[in-house]
């Protein structure tokens, strides 16, 4: 989630609260604030839905209205600009929608060039799909000249890249520059590259990848122009949460005309949302009793514009939200406008009869037993890979059922168990240094084509483990389990265990268990040093 | 290893008897015998030996034959009966007697005749004799004044003896308890038969003619660490939670590790490309599931459904939605189940396996435990939800819980549970919230589902005190023998 770094000394001057009202009521507005405060700022995490309170700005706002201070809807005057951007057709199968700002008279202090720095990387992932969806720009608007022009361009295009002094071709970018590694995967197959020019040719931005250095903002930079592209409408919510953060800072929103050949608009579009939403439906869903004046004063708290008209709500949702797709949405602010901690819990009434599953009533036998027998549980991963659990078993080639992973994370998973037995050997390589003997077991799930089965496991180490000790503990297991009936013991030809010393167990031809004297050749893969007799059988399927 | 002789001194002395004497008589030996034993346990440590030297007192020949006869006074007195005529007394011995009759204010002479006078009470001389004739005393058991009036007479006289104590050592005893009784043969193992018909004293035996002593242990020594098979721990905690939930009136349910991203995502309204469905967060398998009927979900998700929502635009693939995953949650599971049951009420919940794909250390597995319960009824509202998260970590155990709004991709409104523990303040204890009408909706589910969810491992890791989540899973078998059975729930 995106952490938000906040000066205290900021936010107070933003807000107009102190910073211990702020903190005492923060967390209840829906953040998750950081254990480790500093003496000047702590860090807080916003929910992926809010990416309106990704900068210090959007969180003095929407606090300022918590704390009501400032509450209902903000309006965000938009004069009219003269800057004017031509969307080119060459452009338009490559990363077809732009929304743009120009943005006016501001200072910016470190502070708050960090804070637009952050809200634009935390716009990336939260709204962006880390730029594919959406992407930002922000520019020095002194250092070029309208109207501009978004098309799109010959990958050999040359210009100079931030953070670079020498011009590079666009294709050259892809492979040079950092953000060029990181980004150009976007890009693939595109035989033209998003750019936006100057009336001079000079090159403002190559989205969704870098800037042109020329625009470049600094300390002295007090006008910007602001460019968001994408593939998605998402792009116009970005932009206006940049633009209005901008304008809680004291800057002054003035429109672009965008220039396309389906149709022209004006950007950004503040216009708030209208919703109508009923009082009785909230109580409902919420459990509180609120009569529509009320609902409306806990949505003005979250600077929603609200206005009561009967039984209804007629809700104005900032155009800054993104997260607003449903009237329970607007609830869930109401109930936090209302405060969670005032919402007073009480036990539902609905009256059941509660049941176990018949598989964990059957595991519960199955662990009754074994224990019973002076064994230890277990509960090892059901992930592995297949050298342990085929190669070191002696049991290759891995059959056909068994489920992998596209695309694992460390070689140790790659697919999931289809027995038990390879994890509890694990177990005894990992507490060799323990006194022996040593009996464990597991009654856990494996899959096989795709359906998960339960069976239980046990093995004993120790130097006199033989056959006749497990034999007597198959016994045992069956004989409680009541599989005794029908039973047939064979001998196992599984490579698992020493020749001769190891039993199949079928029910009606199929094999539903084993057990016998491993291997000394399986021991010594696991780095096992004393014999071990096992078991293993299936109880069960979902 | 001792010998046999200096054993069965040994077990003499442990059983309390101190006197080198009696030992000998006990054990039918020699007294120097027995004190050349102990002498060489003093040495291995086993006896304390202390040797004393005293002023003892015996009878004189003489002494010895008053002693038997009696005084010459006392037998004179009972000689002269009533009164007797000097003239008729013959014997020289009795003639002795005659001074000291008088002496001691026994009898008078008048005219002739001896007549006894008084009581003439047993004296002290006459204890002192009586207790000298059974051996040579020192003088605290003696009276003075009767043993001078002896010494006086010469009938008794002294002599410097040397005495030895013996007294056992606690390596003694360790040892002496190892050998058993002195006469009787030890035992250790009690056969059968001495149960049946053995004639038991306290702890000795006398069976087929022959003396047993059943050796006494010491009981305060340590003894060989055993374990009982057990549960795992965190499968206890699981199943402390199974019957909070069974208690409380859910029933549980349990689904397939391989899902269908269509119930896993899909049908919970996340969209196809959210973050959370990317390669890097999930384990996506190289095959296709069959799906149910997806136009409501489809439709849900590009225009909003007829719900008054907006729905997530763009277009939805079937095929995106049969790509299968391991489960990333239990969720998928619970919303198959609610649209397989979509009439109220319904009360489930289920604890299993979830996966994600997450480097393994000290905190993350990529594979742990998931609790998860809904309740869908009519009139349910979010209120209720925070009444029943309450009831269910009061009963585990947390009594103080609070709730922060929260965010989660398919409740709205969604709500974070904290419960205050000792030493580590508010701690984050899952989520919980009321599922969309985007997520019920399609299936045709129109009573509002409180949904909560909650990481099993999280709570191991603070009722188990765990600083490494591994652990849990490729266990420490020496941690899993010693946490004990018994614990804080």
């Amino acid at each position: 989630m995106p952490v938000v770094r906040l000066y205290y000394e900021d936010m107070e001057r933003l807000i107009g609260a102190s910073r211990d009202t702020i903190m005492s009521r923060m967390a209840m507005m829906g953040a998750d604030i950081g254990k480790r405060a500093e003496s000047d700022h702590v860090d807080v995490e916003f929910f992926p839905d809010r990416p309106d309170l990704y900068s210090p700005e959007g969180v003095a706002r929407a606090m300022q209205g918590f704390l009501g201070l400032k509450t209902g809807l903000v309006k965000y005057p938009v004069q009219k600009g003269s800057v004017v951007l031509q969307v080119e057709e060459s452009v338009k199968s490559v990363r077809p929608i732009i929304g743009c700002a120009v943005v006016r008279g501001l200072q910016f202090s470190s502070e708050a060039i960090e804070s637009l720095m952050g809200l634009q990387e935390d716009l990336h992932w939260g709204l962006g799909r880390n730029r594919r969806k959406v992407a930002i720009g922000v520019h020095d608007i002194s250092r070029v000249k309208p109207p501009f022009r978004y098309l799109g361009a010959d990958p050999e295009r040359k210009f100079v890249p931030l953070d670079f002094t020498e011009e590079l071709s666009m294709r050259e970018i892809l492979k040079e520059h950092p953000k060029g590694k990181d980004y150009g995967h976007i890009l693939d197959g595109c035989e033209r590259y998003p750019l936006i020019v100057d009336a001079n040719d000079d090159v403002l931005s190559f989205p969704p990848i870098i800037n042109g250095d020329l625009t470049r903002v600094t300390d002295d930079t007090h006008d910007l122009f602001i460019d968001v592209t994408g593939t998605d409408p998402m792009v116009f919510k970005a932009l206006n949460i940049v633009v209005t953060s901008l304008a809680e800072r004291g800057g002054k929103i003035e429109s672009v005309l965008v220039k396309r050949s389906e149709g022209d608009f004006m950007s950004p579009n503040l216009e708030p949302a209208r919703w109508v939403v009923s009082a009785d439906e909230a109580n409902q869903l919420i459990g509180f009793d609120l009569t529509a004046e009320e609902l409306a004063d806990c949505l003005k708290m979250m600077r929603f514009g609200a206005r009561a008209e009967g039984s209804m709500v007629e809700v104005m949702v900032p155009a800054y939200r993104a997260d607003i797709m449903h009237s329970w949405d607007i609830f869930e602010d109401a109930a936090k406008g209302f405060g969670y901690d005032k919402l007073v819990a009480e036990l539902p009434k609905t009256v059941t009869i509660g049941s176990a599953h018949p598989a964990e009533l059957r595991r519960e036998e199955v662990r009754e037993i074994t224990i019973g027998l002076g064994y230890l549980e277990t509960m090892p991963f059901t992930l592995t890979n297949e050298k342990v659990h085929f190669e070191w078993m002696r049991r290759m080639p891995a059959p056909a059922g068994t489920t992998r992973v596209l695309h694992p994370i460390s070689e140790l998973h790659t697919i999931l168990r289809t027995s038990l037995l390879s994890s509890l050997l694990e177990i005894f390589a990992i507490n060799q240094h323990h006194p022996l003997p040593q009996r464990i077991f597991a009654a856990g799930d494996v899959v096989v084509d795709k359906k998960t089965r339960m069976h239980l496991a046990a093995a004993s180490i120790h130097s006199s483990a033989s056959f006749s000790e497990i034999r007597s503990i198959a016994d045992a297991v069956m004989r409680e389990m009541g599989l005794g009936d029908g039973m047939r013991i064979v001998p196992s030809q599984d490579g698992a265990f020493l020749p001769g010393r190891g039993a199949d167990l079928l029910k009606d031809d199929r094999k539903v268990g084993l057990f016998g004297e491993l291997h000394p050749l399986v021991l010594r893969s696991f780095g096992l040093e004393q014999p071990v007799v096992a078991l293993e059988i299936e109880w069960g399927e979902l | 290893m001792l010998s046999e002789s200096d054993a069965r001194v040994l077990r003499a002395i442990s059983d309390g008897l101190y006197d080198p004497k009696i030992i000998a008589e006990k054990l039918n030996m020699k007294v120097e015998a027995v004190r050349a034993s102990a002498d060489a346990l003093a040495e291995s440590g086993l006896v304390r030996v202390t040797k004393s030297v005293r002023e003892v007192f015996s009878l004189t020949a003489e002494g010895q034959r008053y002693g038997k006869e009696g005084l010459p006074e006392r037998r004179l007195l009972q000689e002269i009966a009533s009164g007797k005529p000097m003239s008729e007394l013959k014997d020289p011995n009795i003639k002795i007697g005659l001074g000291w009759l008088r002496k001691k204010g026994w009898a008078v002479i008048q005219a002739g005749v001896i007549k006894p006078i008084g009581t003439a009470a047993k004296g002290k001389d006459e204890e002192v004799l009586e207790s000298l004739l059974e051996g040579a005393k020192s003088c605290e058991s003696l009276d003075s004044s009767g043993l001078e009036a002896l010494k006086s007479r010469g009938l008794v006289s002294s002599s410097k003896a040397k005495e030895w104590r013996y007294e056992i050592t606690p390596e003694g005893r360790r040892v002496a308890s190892e050998i058993g009784d002195a006469e009787a043969q030890s035992l250790t193992v009690i056969a059968s038969g001495m149960i049946k018909s053995g004639d038991w004293d306290g702890s000795n035996l006398r069976y087929n003619g022959k003396l047993y002593h059943a050796r006494p242990y010491d009981v305060t020594l340590a003894a060989d660490r055993i374990y009982p098979g057990k549960k795992h721990p965190y499968q206890r905690l699981i199943d402390r939670m199974r019957g909070i939930m069974l208690e409380m009136g859910f029933s549980e349910i349990k689904g397939q590790v391989v899902q269908s991203s269509f119930w896993n995502f899909d049908a919970l309204f996340q969209p196809q490309d959210h973050p959370a469905r990317e390669m890097q967060d999930t384990f996506y398998l190289d095959s296709k599931a069959e799906i149910p009927d997806y136009s409501r979900v489809k439709e849900m998700h590009e225009h909003g459904g007829g719900i008054g929502s907006t729905g997530w635009g763009g277009s939805w693939s079937p095929e995106v939605a049969r790509q299968e995953v391991l489960r990333t949650h239990t969720t998928g599971v619970t919303i198959k189940y609610l649209a397989e049951h979509p009439m109220p009420p319904v009360k489930v919940f289920g604890i299993d396996r979830v996966y994600r794909r997450e480097a393994i250390d000290a905190t993350h597995t990529p594979e742990f435990e998931q609790l998860e319960g809904v309740i869908m009824d009519e009139g349910v509202s979010f209120r209720h939800l925070l009444g029943f998260l309450k009831e269910f970590y009061l009963k585990m155990g947390f009594e103080e819980v609070r709730f922060r709004p929260g965010y989660f991709p398919y409740t709205e409104p969604s709500v974070e549970p904290e419960v205050f523990i000792d030493g580590l303040g508010w701690v984050e204890l899952g989520g919980a919230g009321v599922f969309r009408k985007e997520v019920t909706a399609p299936f045709g589910i129109e009573q509002r589902v409180l949904a909560w969810g909650l990481g099993v491992s999280r709570v191991a890791m603070l009722k188990l005190g765990l600083k490494d989540l591994r652990l849990l899973y490729q266990s420490d078998i020496q941690w899993l023998r010693e946490t004990p059975l018994s614990i804080e729930s």
